[in-house]
């Protein structure tokens, strides 16, 4: 325990403290730094579990997280020493000499047993020099076949606040519009537990903006089912889709307050859009902007009292906060001549937005005051970031690799993963609250 | 919606032959030549919103009975080529009173998808007011942003994003 703890510590107070970029097994220990070795067994068949597939699935999905935080090196598996299903799962019956011959750093063990539907799993993470389990990062999990998956997430999710002092984001859902479905748009569902994403929209039509009520149990989006664009709201448990805001003019978005009660919603009406608050029933409370200019993309702070928006009002499409009353308009990005969609940290303390640089659109992190702001990306065109639940990762879209995919990354941009493939187009990420 | 689209149905008969292998080319028909009589096609060809076209498979139409009008990147301005375009488009909607119309704002793909349905909204506001100054009445023309969602093309290049910057005039009926 002493020596992983030990080392642990060390890397967490290094990650926090940028400027030190001090050396532990050789790099830099961070989202990037893919410095830690880790090794995640398949879970030992503990019964019901005889052709080990659940325990194969549940080790892919942890490792696919655990590469996916950028923080670690997974072993490969052809590489272990010790049989999944007749070695031990205790740190009495782990062989941690040959384990730290491999180079593991650290290793993931457990057992599944599934009795009809009900699955249960036990798994735990093992210091190898230090010959220990690790309780604060291990987990017993019961529920049903299907949560296999979200088990994995939990357990990638406690990994990470044991190393990095902040819980994963992985146990969450990110839903986007595609046209993988066909010629026309629909919202997706995508969960770290799956390689495909799932249709939860059936609106035959064009769709835009997909953002999550607070709950992760309702999606609101703006559909042109109706012909002219309305905002809609879908319950995600019946996929019924409902209007919750209609005319007069043209609905370009909304966004849901944190705490679900209203609503911030661009209406166009007469080529001018502006930003409105509304309840969350759908009726209007006032408007928030009132400017010949473009005004829109309006996203909630965490706090729930003030929002950031894209305003081309000085000429060219710029960043703003304000405060939910309309006071204390502030302008919040300084470069460039266009930058827009703006996403709010879930911890409060920056902005993410797209800018056009040379040609190209990338994703820019600053603070909230508009100071220290850092483009991320730089490969492809890059749009409409959301964040994690935990305020380190985003998300966005991505053309890098040809059609517009979505891609993770953290918030400096260190390590950039893809997350959706194929030939369709996959944009306007929105990341979820902490599923509960 | 359905009863939008037999009401763009109606006006298919109304529309220049073109060729379907054309629709997306620059056309040659001006406004005002696309009297009755051009009957014939009988097939969802021509006509109807640039979504009904592409949930139809057909995608959006390039020009029509009236010409689409350009625009600058990020820019909702109508400059001289347009108005060119607009002043036939006031010919041919004097000479058939009943006809309504639904512009629709249309944007390149160089942009967010939002601020694209805002700039596409503006554009569709600067046309229908030129048409309005023109006298053409504010009932008879509506708009619609699709904003980057309905490219008339994918490629990353000037010609390409010029051909999408675009409001499209899609004839209601007459």
């Amino acid at each position: 325990m002493k020596t992983l703890t030990m080392l642990l510590m060390v890397m967490v107070f290094l990650g926090r403290v940028p400027a030190a970029n001090a050396v532990v097994t050789g790099a830099i220990f961070g989202p990037g730094s893919e410095s830690f070795p880790i090794a995640v067994v398949p879970l030992k068949n503990a019964g019901g579990d005889a052709d080990g597939s659940l325990g194969a699935r549940f080790a892919r999905v942890l490792s696919r997280d655990l590469d996916l935080s950028g923080y670690f090196r997974l072993l490969d598996p052809k590489t272990f020493i010790e049989d999944p299903q007749t070695s031990g799962t205790t740190a009495a019956e782990i062989d941690f000499v040959g384990w730290a011959t491999l180079g593991a750093q650290a290793l993931v063990k457990g057992t599944v047993n599934a009795a009809g539907d009900t699955v249960t799993v036990e798994v735990r993470l093992f210091d190898v020099p230090g010959r220990h389990d690790v309780p604060a990062a291990s987990r017993r999990f019961t529920g049903s076949r299907s949560d296999l998956g979200r088990m994995a997430n939990k357990t990638a999710d406690g990994i990470l606040e044991f190393l990095t002092g902040e819980r994963g984001p992985f146990d969450s859902a990110i839903v986007f519009v595609s046209t993988r479905g066909g010629r026309l748009k629909e919202v997706y569902r995508f969960t770290f537990d799956t390689d495909d994403p799932v249709k939860v929209s059936d609106e035959r039509s064009l769709v835009v903006t997909p953002r999550w009520r607070n709950d992760s149990r309702a999606v609101l989006f703006t559909s042109y089912r109706e012909h002219i664009p309305r905002l809609f709201q879908l319950d995600l448990a019946t996929r019924q889709a409902t209007r919750l805001v209609g005319g007069p003019g043209q609905v370009l978005d909304g966004a849901w307050s944190p705490d679900g009660s209203k609503l911030l919603v661009t209406r166009d009406e007469g080529g001018n859009s502006d930003i409105y608050l509304f309840d969350s029933g759908g009726q209007m409370i006032r408007r928030l902007t009132d400017h010949w200019a473009i005004d829109v993309s309006p996203v909630w702070a965490p706090d729930g009292r003030r929002l950031a928006f894209c305003s081309a009002r000085t000429g060219s499409p710029q960043i703003y906060i304000m405060n939910v009353d309309g006071s204390g308009l502030t302008r919040v990005s300084h470069t460039g001549s266009y930058n827009t969609s703006p996403a709010w940290s879930p911890k409060g303390d920056r902005i993410a937005y797209t800018t056009r640089a040379s040609g190209g659109f990338q994703i820019v992190v600053g603070g909230v005051d508009g100071s220290g702001e850092q483009t991320i990306t730089s490969m492809g065109s890059n749009e409409n970031p959301s964040w994690a639940p935990d305020g380190r990762y985003l998300v966005f879209s991505s053309t890098r690799a040809g059609q517009h995919h979505l891609f993770l990354s953290d918030r400096e941009g260190k390590s950039q993963k893809q997350l959706t493939r194929g030939s369709a187009d996959d944009t306007s990420p929105a990341w979820s609250p902490r599923l509960e | 919606m359905r009863g939008a689209s037999r009401k763009w149905r109606v006006a298919l008969a109304l529309v220049l032959i073109v060729p379907l292998a054309g629709a997306c080319k620059k056309k040659s028909g001006r406004p005002g030549e696309g009297g009755a009589g051009a009957a014939g096609l009988g097939e969802e060809g021509l006509g109807g919103s640039s979504l009904e076209r592409s949930k139809r498979g057909l995608g959006p139409e390039e020009g029509g009975i009236l010409g689409d009008v350009h625009f600058a990147y990020d820019s909702y301005e109508l400059d001289g080529s347009a108005r060119d375009v607009l002043a036939r488009n006031v010919d041919w909607l004097r000479q058939n009173s009943r006809a309504k119309v639904e512009l629709e704002g249309h944007c390149d793909s160089r942009g967010t998808i939002e601020y694209n349905l805002a700039l596409g909204a503006k554009r569709a506001k600067s046309v229908k007011d030129y048409l309005s100054s023109q006298g053409i009445a504010a009932d008879r023309v509506s708009t619609i942003s699709y904003g980057k969602e309905l490219p008339l093309c994918q490629e990353e290049s000037e010609p390409c994003w010029a051909r999408n910057r675009r409001v499209h005039s899609v004839v209601l009926g007459q």
